[in-house]
């Protein structure tokens, strides 16, 4: 599969602190790659390196196959900021234009692309309108069209969602398995993560400005598991027997929480409990979430899990 | 580039800056025609000989505060048009695109700069206009005047652009209009030298119109003004004053407000090219 976005060892510093350091990221052609972290962890600073805003202070990056800057690059990508505005004595249809001129599309080019980006976007009928006139929802909507005028090959979002109300951020959702679907990259910076796991195939977790974790949902998230179980006649012998099998678990009364390594683990347990005289009464597995991951690797002091090599191929 | 430049010209427009300064030039126009009728009704009755020298006058000091107007409209169009646009996130979707930011910067260098010479060639033509029609002197050809006329707010663009791309739009604004002040204020004291034949004076105002050239360029062009009317007996007169140019900057102030100008934008492309967004 082709890579569009390659790092090698990406890393910026500014007088005040590091934007990011040592980033070694790769992401594949036609995926919905999710980038998370919490406010000031330097996803901002990554995506600006990206898309030629901010120059590195060290290390490497091809977008697209090309160098960071290249024109022909970013011919092929679309950028909605996260704090963006736009000239808002244009009309929705102007800023479009204007877009579309600089993508340099001409006006035979320009205008199927304008009308096509703001059908996409739910904009049609409101084209006319001056962009000071326009909702917060709305000015988002149009963002996300200008990212999208040029049929680019990668698109960054920098927090898509963040004005909107939840039909608004169903409707970006769906714009982005639309691009996906069209064989699009989309490379999605969000705190949403709820979003971020209902339509992203890989994701990386930023923490103070370095990768803490990155693979697909399904590397992790899918290897652990957390059962919950009402069981009476639970002994400390039954605990340290636990401890084999499951190093954190919590009993309350006679409910035990425990995670395991894998779902094949639960036989096993179950076994281990009625050989210790344990009676289950009900046993309820329960996947993790990406909202359990991301804090449990915010909130971890050391950075441990994931990153015993610092490039991630996703 | 185009793209920019015709960005920027439609924004000075939508923003009200062209029309509000295009109104100021039309209510000091106004009140300069009125002056001229009043004036003109007076020599009509006495056949004062001093009437060529006191239109001249009038003309000079319309084109001097003429170039007040100009000059501010070119630093408050300027002062902010890459800060602010970093400040309020607009430039964080235009950098992005294919286009390289040199050409961001040259592209508004171009728009401003169409529109502030179609103003200054307008007013300069109006003032004319005025002192012709209304006055009833022949002025002379003013081609070579013109030119620098309209030169004049190119080079006080040329430096905000600069000040934009590194400074913030509040200090941007300051220090354009503090050069300004400078160039102003020398020009005054080099006039006030050759005067009271001052070589200190006259060479201080030398040296601010090396640090920022508008003022020389307006003398310049007051002196090609004077120039044309060589013939006139009080001639020497008419160079007096203010508004006037006793002596002619030369050619090489000439040169030196060219490569100003365009080490200014050069700059400007420079700086912009390698910043932080």
């Amino acid at each position: 599969m082709n890579k569009v976005i390659e790092t090698d060892n990406l890393t910026k510093k500014y007088p005040a602190g590091v934007g990011c350091s040592e980033i070694c990221l790769s992401v594949n052609e036609g995926q919905i790659f999710g980038f998370l972290g919490p406010n000031g962890a330097g996803k901002s600073t990554f995506v600006k390196i990206l898309v030629s805003l901010l120059k590195p202070t060290s290390g490497a990056a091809q977008v697209l196959g090309r160098p960071l800057g290249d024109l022909s690059a970013r011919r092929r990508i679309g950028f909605l900021p996260e704090q963006f505005r736009y000239q808002e004595w244009l009309t929705g249809e102007e800023l479009l234009s204007f877009h579309a001129s600089l993508c340099g599309l001409g006006r035979h080019a320009g205008r199927p692309a304008v009308a096509r980006a703001l059908e996409m976007v739910g904009l049609r009928g409101r084209e006319r309108g001056k962009i000071r006139t326009y909702s917060k929802g709305m000015q988002q909507r149009i963002g996300m069209a200008c990212a999208i005028l040029a049929d680019p090959d990668l698109v960054f979002l920098d927090e898509p969602t963040s004005a909107l109300d939840p039909i608004g951020r169903r409707e970006v959702r769906e714009i982005i398995l639309q691009l996906k679907q069209a064989g699009k990259t989309v490379f999605l910076n969000s705190h949403l993560l709820s979003e971020v796991e209902m339509v992203c195939d890989e994701v990386a977790v930023i923490k103070a400005g370095r990768i803490v974790a990155a693979g697909s949902l399904a590397q992790l998230l899918g290897g652990q598991i957390e059962v919950e179980i009402q069981a009476e006649g639970l002994t400390p012998e039954l605990e340290a027997g636990l401890n084999g099998i499951a190093p954190l678990f919590r009993v309350e009364g006679n409910r035990l929480r425990v995670r395991l390594a894998d779902r094949e683990q639960i036989p096993r347990m179950v076994a281990l409990i009625t050989a210790h005289g344990g009676r289950i009464y009900s046993l309820v597995p329960r996947q993790r979430s990406l909202e359990d991951l991301f804090v449990e690797l915010i909130e971890r002091r050391e950075v441990s899990q994931g990153v015993d090599d610092r490039r991630h191929h996703l | 580039m185009w793209t920019i430049a015709a960005i920027t010209f439609k924004e000075a427009y939508r923003r009200r800056i062209l029309p509000v300064t295009v109104l100021a030039a039309v209510l000091y126009l106004g009140l300069l025609s009125f002056a001229v009728r009043m004036l003109s009704r007076q020599f009509e009755l006495t056949m004062d000989p001093f009437k060529e020298v006191v239109f001249s006058q009038i003309f000079t000091m319309g084109l001097y505060f003429g170039s007040f107007i100009v000059s501010f409209l070119a630093v408050f169009a300027a002062v902010g048009t890459v800060s602010s646009e970093i400040e309020n996130g607009t430039m964080l979707a235009v950098v992005p695109r294919p286009i390289r930011r040199w050409k961001i910067v040259l592209g508004k260098f171009v728009g401003f700069g169409i529109m502030l010479v179609v103003y200054a060639a307008g007013l300069f033509l109006a003032l004319t206009v005025v002192i012709e029609r209304i006055g009833g002197v022949d002025l002379p050809s003013q081609g070579a005047a013109l030119v620098l006329f309209c030169f004049q707010p190119v080079i006080l663009l040329a430096v905000t652009l600069c000040g934009t791309t590194f400074l913030s739009t509040m200090a941007n604004g300051v220090v354009a209009l503090a050069l300004y002040a400078v160039a102003v204020v020398g020009g005054m004291i080099e006039q006030i030298g050759y005067l009271v034949q001052s070589t200190s004076l006259q060479i201080t105002g030398i040296i601010t119109s090396l640090i920022m050239p508008v003022d020389a360029i307006y003398r310049k062009t007051v002196y090609v003004l004077m120039q044309s009317q060589i013939q006139n007996p009080l001639h020497a007169v008419m160079e007096m004053g203010p508004f006037g140019a006793h002596a002619e900057p030369s050619v090489w102030m000439l040169v030196y407000a060219g490569l100003y100008t365009a080490g200014a934008l050069g700059l400007a492309m420079y700086l912009f090219s390698r910043r932080d967004i």
